[in-house]
């Protein structure tokens, strides 16, 4: 009986803590936006999923209008037009948000929950330990990605989940290291040392006092990952390398390209690009607004408590 | 006098105890840069009294209260609790140390972590000490809570640090600290970030808890007044060298060393005798 009225009362103030962060995230009008077009991609991502139930005209991949044999525009049938074997665009770019959503957030999910993991080891280790992560971590820091991408690619056909997994392994030294430097000062804090006096296990203490530390930095640091992984994957499928059975927005402007309708076609060439433009940028705006929430100093004066 | 001391059996003996920081030696550094915090200490701290030790800042007081915690380990010497030495203990018998030699720290703001609960805090010693069950930790929890004050010790249970003031916090810290019952306390400069009458208070409950549980202190601080007040033996040390120690009144009317007439003349209200 007490017992359940205290965990109620618990989750009561974490509710709390979280309504409040998010009338800080909302004021600010980059958070916004951000969210708000970012909605708007989900719809399309989750639409991906329902358009080729239509038909098997509808369907990205192979969905071939048997009455159209080269690229055309606009038209009531096909929204955004057709690419130069008649494949409908609006589905096209219905199923690159949903493969930009799936990479940007796997990725970013991958190299965040790695970094952290390797941050707080390393900076609650120190000594022996921290020199090797972080010697393994500044290796793979100076790796250029999308060139190994490239070759590897070049390699093999590598399928966008290899992709996701090898952009991720890319990506987790930068958050490592600002995982560990946060650990670094938190692991002096007397309450740290206070939780070490009572009898409590490094395993204790790192999960229990050091993460809650840090998890929102590795939140904000996930939403800088998604951006960075779609432009990389973006840029990979552009260049002819990425998942040849998978349509995404690179790939589509890399069928512009190939096909020699770069400047015939705005129709096809501008939505994908604007739609990678948009995404990123959103991403980005709904960082800087959880910016501002992990960090009082960012908020403007008005609002200060 | 005399008589006293002899009926007390010590509890923490501290012979010929050094403390070396010394910078590591890397490819670009030589490492024989070091620093003596605390060298060839010999103390002896009597079951049931309060111990102050009195020095400046950088006089190696705070790192004597953190080798008895074991958070640094001596470069030199042996610390006995009751008779047996602490250098080696592992695993089991190392928690089991631990719940008997508790610390307070100084900075009530820096030693409660801020996302967890008050409850969260004082559980903690106990669920890794693996004691009672979730009911009766509960229980023992609030009873603690208003032990050192804090009551009803519902009201605090769901609260967060940020909710609480200086005074406050700090009793949360002494609840943590007491919450396992300890032998040995070691509070280290518990009222530095608190004005007079906190502080007070704050003492008046170090009191009424080592009459309750007779729990040893040792208590560290600058301030010799708060010594005398709290303390009934002292020792004065300067440089990482006990140069005092004695029976708190008999040292503030008669100071020997040089050094504690000069932070008796520091301290406003207190003055050698001519």
């Amino acid at each position: 009986m007490e017992n359940s009225k205290y965990i109620s009362k618990n989750r009561n103030h974490s509710i709390e803590r979280f309504t409040k962060a998010w009338a800080i995230f909302i004021k600010n009008p980059m958070g916004k936006t951000g969210l708000i077009i970012l909605l708007v991609f989900m719809l399309m991502a989750v639409a991906s999923f329902f358009v080729p139930l239509l038909g098997p005209v509808y369907h990205p991949m192979t969905g071939v209008d048997p009455n159209i044999t080269y690229s055309t525009g606009p038209s009531f049938q096909h929204w955004l037009g057709t690419d130069f074997i008649g494949r409908d665009l609006f589905v096209q770019l219905l199923e690159g948000a949903k493969v930009a959503f799936i990479v940007g957030l796997s990725c970013a999910f991958i190299s965040v929950v790695l970094g952290t993991a390797i941050g707080m080891i390393s900076g609650y280790a120190g000594g022996i330990v921290d020199t090797i992560l972080m010697r393994i971590a500044d290796i793979f820091m100076v790796l250029p990605s999308l060139v190994i991408l490239l070759i590897l690619a070049s390699l093999w056909e590598l399928s966008i989940w290899v992709i996701i997994f090898i952009i991720a392994i890319m990506r987790w030294p930068s958050v490592s290291r600002i995982i560990r430097s946060q650990t670094l000062s938190l692991k002096s804090r007397p309450f740290i040392e206070a939780s070490r006096v009572a009898g409590a296990s490094n395993f204790r203490i790192i999960f229990k006092h050091i993460m809650p530390n840090v998890l929102p930095l590795a939140f904000l640091y996930m939403t800088f990952r998604v951006t960075a992984a779609i432009l990389v994957e973006a840029a990979l499928s552009f260049l002819g390398f990425g998942d040849p059975g998978q349509v995404s927005w690179g790939m589509m402007l890399q069928w512009v390209w190939s096909s020699g309708h770069m400047f015939q076609a705005p129709y096809w060439l501008l939505p994908p690009g604007i739609c990678i433009s948009l995404l990123t940028l959103s991403f980005y705006m709904l960082g800087r607004a959880m910016d501002e929430v992990l960090d009082p100093r960012l908020r403007k004066e008005e609002e200060g408590e | 006098m005399t008589e006293e001391q002899n009926k007390q059996t010590p509890i923490i003996e501290l012979n010929g105890v050094t403390k070396e920081y010394c910078l590591k030696q890397t490819f670009f550094s030589k490492g024989d840069a070091c620093v003596l915090a605390t060298n060839n200490i010999d103390l002896t701290i009597q079951k049931g009294e309060i111990f102050g030790l009195v020095g400046q800042s950088g006089s190696g007081k705070t790192t004597i209260g953190r080798l008895l915690v074991k958070l640094e380990e001596p470069s030199k010497g042996i610390i006995k609790m009751n008779g047996k030495p602490i250098h080696d203990l592992h695993g089991n018998a190392l928690r089991n140390y631990r719940s008997k030699v508790q610390m307070i720290f100084q900075d009530p703001y820096q030693s409660l972590n801020p996302h967890l609960s008050i409850s969260e805090t004082i559980l903690e010693p106990l669920i890794v000490n693996k004691i009672g069950n979730t009911i009766t930790r509960q229980t023992k929890v609030i009873e603690t809570l208003e032990i050192v004050g804090l009551s009803p010790g519902e009201d605090f249970y769901h609260r967060y640090p940020h909710q609480l003031s200086g005074g406050q916090r700090q009793r949360v810290a002494v609840a943590r600290a007491i919450v396992l019952g300890p032998e040995f306390i070691v509070a280290d400069e518990p009222t530095s970030m608190m004005d007079a009458t906190i502080a007070i208070q704050l003492f008046q409950l170090l009191l009424d808890i080592r009459k309750k549980f007779n729990i040893t202190f040792l208590f560290i601080t600058h301030n010799l007044a708060a010594a005398r007040y709290l303390c009934n033996r002292i020792a004065v040390i300067h440089n990482g060298v006990i140069v005092e120690t004695g029976i708190a009144d008999n040292i503030i009317k008669d100071p020997q060393h040089a050094y504690t007439k000069k932070l008796i003349l520091a301290q406003p209200g207190l003055s050698l005798k001519k």
